[in-house]
């Protein structure tokens, strides 16, 4: 039997994809079509492919900053958790037989318990006061609060290195930061790629923790200038969902190229 | 939110910026001022001036600020003791408890207060309670509570303009018998109601109906019963989805002929002449007592500007106001946004209003009354639910004890 | 021991992190829930009466319902419904990278632009399609329900977490031998006990995870609510973490918000100690 292709789950499951597709589908076709094709059948597909739509959301809602700000967020998160949180699972995974670094590891990650709401309100007014409010401190915010997870993941990672060379290197005179440069850290990087991926992910689709934390405007990422341009769309949903569509993209498009190695990414982060 | 493009390139710079730490004056000797907006209806014209102003004064930039759900988040900068430089807000409850609690800058001493008219600089002062010595806002556009009517359907209908709440049940009537929508409802966006909801109230309700109830001596239950039954009767001449479409696709579907009745406020008219650019309006006071007399106009100051007591820049912020209160520039503003003047000597002239001129001229209008409730009970949600359920008592109950708790937390 | 003061120094940066922008404002936020702070200005201690206005608020009531509600729906939804995609996907079938990359898909989108997108949907497609098709219960916008609401926010959020269970789930299943299953055939099992005496129990530690998982993201909407219904109709759909936000900034309550968000904190670790008590238990059987 084991050669055998399952027709019916097959089928069951491309069927199952008009679940996915539709919603996407139904936001290319609004975001091409002119308002008066709004009125006629709203499947149908637009009567020309103008990119008029997004000449005007690129223009009305400043994209490019947006896109700016979003990546210079997302790579600045990326970056301090790869650093910091590599370097703590390290120090606590060597160490779980110790008191110290075994509450530590608790303490962790019983962050992932805490819902962000229950911090938000000191944590605004905290970051504020100490001048944070900008995407710097929105990176750094960043890296705190998927610190849980990272070092969740990360310590089950470094637990299945073998120790043997580490020692090695210890003979032949490395030190201990030695050690983790040359030889824990780029064996982490399998590990270092899930860790990248879901961070940036989590990331670039923010809103909440930006939504509080920002003031100005001009620094909004995508999520948070879609939010703040919903008065301005008003009725225009062509124009709204064009600008939906180009807030989505760079992500879809990352996506399509790379979507093997995310998914691998996210599932060998998942039997950690 | 200027618009710049290429400022892609300048990303980078952008974030060596802020790490910089630029707050607001830069090596140049140029000032940015930010002017925090609770309208979003109103960006393109602030934009438009912010441009003209800044022509004139090449040394002070005007960002402005207009975000969703406005109120929370100028709370929270508030909160985040990060005030913008400039308010432009509603003359509300939000409004005089920042005037109590001294965020705002007192503008006694400045000359904007004399160039407007100085019974909303009264009321505005009466936002801030008989406590408060000085005056923090310039009143500079005021607004207007009303029935907006689609003027081709009223005449083919042959609708009088209603004078009485009888009247203006009559002609809701005779809307539904002839198969239209009497009257639009817009109820998924819970302020929406709070349109209404004044509107009857301000001729029922005894004006100083909050320190009444503050003082024990009034209640909901009591003094809005005849508010409550006169909403949910004006339920039963909405259209088949009255909480489930809202404001924004309220002004299209009425602008494209849905609807022969609209009560919003003034604000509405440019949008919905925006979705249609040929409709005809035409607006009269809500009737909310079968006595014509007593059915006055419900308005309050829609637009104050305000400096805060925090702003690194005052001198420039009050050079910003003055251009605001340029005739020229109130009344560009007054038309774009079909708002009713309170700088002396412009005047809205838009026929859309001639149904209402005269309580203008008259001096007969009455307050918003939830401009007087305490901040943050989130009222039009309760009064949705209310609508919803459809039980008057235990709805205005509800709002009675919420008032107590918003006072007690 | 040097060794010992470099492990301690790899500790310091995420360590100092940790603690000043996750600890140390949760130890404020509990502070701040005993005084009558407001955000700004004077404030006075004011012992436990924020926590006891807490229980008698209906508001805070009603989105803890509401919460509870949503969150617990759609966690069972999304195990199920990813379970089911998983063991297809893990299935002999054809297009296999294909429809994997499709069903992960929702997963990299962004949960407040999804949302909108599914507004229109509710708002317009819906209602113009029961209404062409003359079914009465499509016909209005059930955002705009109070009763029908919270469905609409359900639909939404397992459209987008199921992409992230079924990955989990696919991982659990690629350890499962598939030696097991034809042993199982050659015994003559029919689908459904195979599913129970092998997968299952295979699978039962992502299970727990998942489910302890989707709960607290669940329990923390946020995103979803706002582009959807703001909270309404009236305050039927409002979650904890909205009536944090927006009572949390308005007039007054920032130390009773804090109160209720210590109260929340408390509820959640509550739930998923008992949560995992349960599961871990049914594994062991």
């Amino acid at each position: 039997m084991s050669n055998r292709i399952n027709w019916k789950a097959t089928i069951l499951l491309i069927l199952g994809t008009i679940f996915i597709l539709f919603p996407i589908y139904l936001t290319v076709i609004i975001a091409f079509k002119t308002p008066q094709e709004m009125s006629g059948n709203i499947l149908a597909l637009p009567e020309s492919w103008g990119f008029g739509n997004f000449t005007e959301a690129i223009e009305v809602t400043n994209f490019f900053n947006a896109l700016g700000n979003s990546v210079f967020v997302t790579v600045l998160t990326v970056i301090i958790v790869i650093l910091t949180h590599s370097l703590v699972a390290y120090a606590i995974a060597r160490n779980m037989h110790k008191k110290f670094y075994k509450f530590l590891y608790f303490y962790f990650i019983s962050a992932m318990f805490i819902p962000f709401p229950i911090i938000m309100l000191p944590l605004v007014l905290q970051t504020s006061s100490w001048g944070m409010d900008n995407l710097v401190g929105l990176g750094i915010l960043n890296g705190v609060m998927h610190l849980a997870f990272n070092v969740f993941i990360y310590v089950g990672y470094v637990k299945t290195l073998p120790v043997e060379l580490e020692e090695a290197a210890i003979i032949d005179g490395a030190n201990t930061f030695q050690v983790f440069w040359k030889i824990i850290f780029p064996m982490m990087k399998p590990m270092h790629a899930t860790v990248a991926i879901l961070t940036a992910l989590a990331a670039w689709n923010d809103f909440m923790l930006p939504l509080v934390i920002l003031s100005d405007s001009s620094m909004y990422t995508l999520p948070l200038v879609q939010y703040a341009f919903q008065g301005q769309f008003s009725t225009d949903y062509n124009l709204a969902f064009a600008s939906y569509l180009l807030a989505m993209l760079p992500m879809v498009v990352l996506y399509i190229f790379v979507q093997k190695w995310i998914i691998g990414g996210v599932m060998r982060g998942s039997l950690k | 939110m200027k618009k710049h493009y290429g400022k892609f390139l300048v990303s980078a710079g952008t974030a060596a910026a802020i790490l910089a730490g630029c707050s607001g004056g830069s090596d140049d000797g140029s000032v940015t001022l930010e002017l925090f907006s609770n309208k979003s209806e109103s960006i393109d014209t602030y934009q438009a001036l912010i441009e003209q102003f800044e022509e004139e004064n090449p040394d002070i930039n005007v960002e402005l600020e207009a975000p969703p759900e406005a109120e929370t988040v100028l709370r929270t900068r508030l909160t985040k003791n990060d005030m913008p430089d400039i308010l432009s807000i509603g003359g509300n409850a939000t409004y005089g408890e920042f005037a109590r609690e001294g965020v705002l800058r007192d503008l006694s001493d400045t000359d904007l207060l004399s160039q407007v008219q100085s019974s909303y600089v009264d009321m505005l002062g009466q936002l801030a309670g008989p406590d408060v010595e000085g005056s923090f806002g310039v009143p500079y556009a005021t607004n207007a509570n009303h029935v907006i009517y689609n003027k081709a359907k009223v005449e083919e209908l042959g609708i009088e303009i209603p004078k009485t709440w009888d009247e203006f049940i009559a002609a809701l009537e005779t809307a539904k018998e002839a198969g239209e929508v009497p009257l639009y409802l817009t109820l998924q966006e819970a302020w929406t109601g709070m349109a209404i909801w004044n509107g009857i109230a301000g001729n029922i309700v005894p004006e100083d109906f909050a320190e009444m109830k503050n003082n024990g001596e009034a209640s909901f239950v009591e003094d809005y019963d005849e508010v409550a039954d006169k909403m949910l009767q004006l339920l039963e001449y909405g259209h088949s989805d009255n909480f489930g479409i809202g404001y924004g696709d309220g002004n299209n579907a009425f602008a494209n002929g849905e609807g022969v009745f609209y009560i919003q406020g003034n604000w509405a008219i440019p949008e919905i002449r925006e979705a249609n650019p040929d409709i005809e309006l035409g607006t009269f006071a809500l009737p909310s007592s079968n006595n014509p007399e007593e059915n006055d106009l419900v308005s309050g100051v829609d637009v104050a500007l305000a400096i805060s007591e925090s702003t690194e820049h005052p001198e420039e912020a009050e050079k910003f106001l003055s251009f605001m209160l340029e005739q020229d520039v109130a009344e560009q503003y007054m038309n774009e946004q079909s708002a009713f003047s309170a700088v002396e000597g412009v005047y809205q002239e838009d026929e859309v209003f001639d149904g209402i001129r005269e309580y203008f001229e008259n001096d007969r209008l009455a307050s918003f009354q939830d401009h007087y409730y305490p901040a943050g009970m989130g009222v039009e949600n309760l009064v949705l639910d209310m609508l919803i359920n459809g039980n008057k008592t235990e709805g205005l109950e509800v709002i009675d004890s919420e008032w107590e708790a918003a006072q007690n937390r | 021991m040097k060794r010992d003061h470099a492990f301690l120094l790899m500790v310091i940066p995420a360590f100092v992190l940790f603690f000043i922008f996750h600890t140390y404002p949760a130890l404020q936020g509990v502070f701040y829930s005993f005084t009558n702070f407001k955000g700004y200005g004077n404030w006075d201690f004011t012992g436990f009466s924020n926590y006891f206005k807490v229980f008698q608020d209906s508001r805070a009531l009603g989105a803890y319902g509401f919460t509870f509600q949503f969150a617990i729906v759609s966690t069972i939804l999304v195990n199920i419904i990813s379970v089911l995609i998983a063991m297809g996907l893990n299935a002999k079938i054809k297009f296999r990278k294909t429809l994997r990359a499709t069903y992960f898909l929702p997963f990299i989108l962004s949960v407040l632009i999804v949302s909108y997108i599914f507004q229109f949907i509710f708002t317009h497609m819906v209602p113009d399609l029961g209404q062409a098709l003359g079914i009465e219960a499509l016909s209005k916008n059930i955002l705009g329900d109070q009763d029908l609401a919270w469905v609409g926010i359900v639909i939404v959020a397992v459209w987008q977490s199921v992409a992230f269970n079924t990955l989990l789930y696919l991982a659990g299943l690629s350890t499962v031998d598939e030696q097991l299953y034809e042993a199982a055939d050659i015994d003559g099992a029919k689908a459904w006990s195979k599913f129970w005496r092998i997968t299952f129990p295979l699978i039962a530690p992502f299970f727990t995870i998942n489910m302890v998982v989707a709960m607290k993201n669940f329990l923390m909407a946020f995103d979803q609510i706002i582009a959807l219904t703001g909270g309404g109709p009236g305050r039927a759909t409002e979650s904890i973490s909205l009536l944090i936000y927006r009572g949390g900034f308005e007039a007054g309550q920032f130390a009773y918000q804090s109160a209720n968000a210590v109260i929340y904190f408390i509820v959640i670790v509550v739930i998923s100690v008992v949560q995992l008590r349960i599961l871990e238990r049914k594994e062991v059987k």
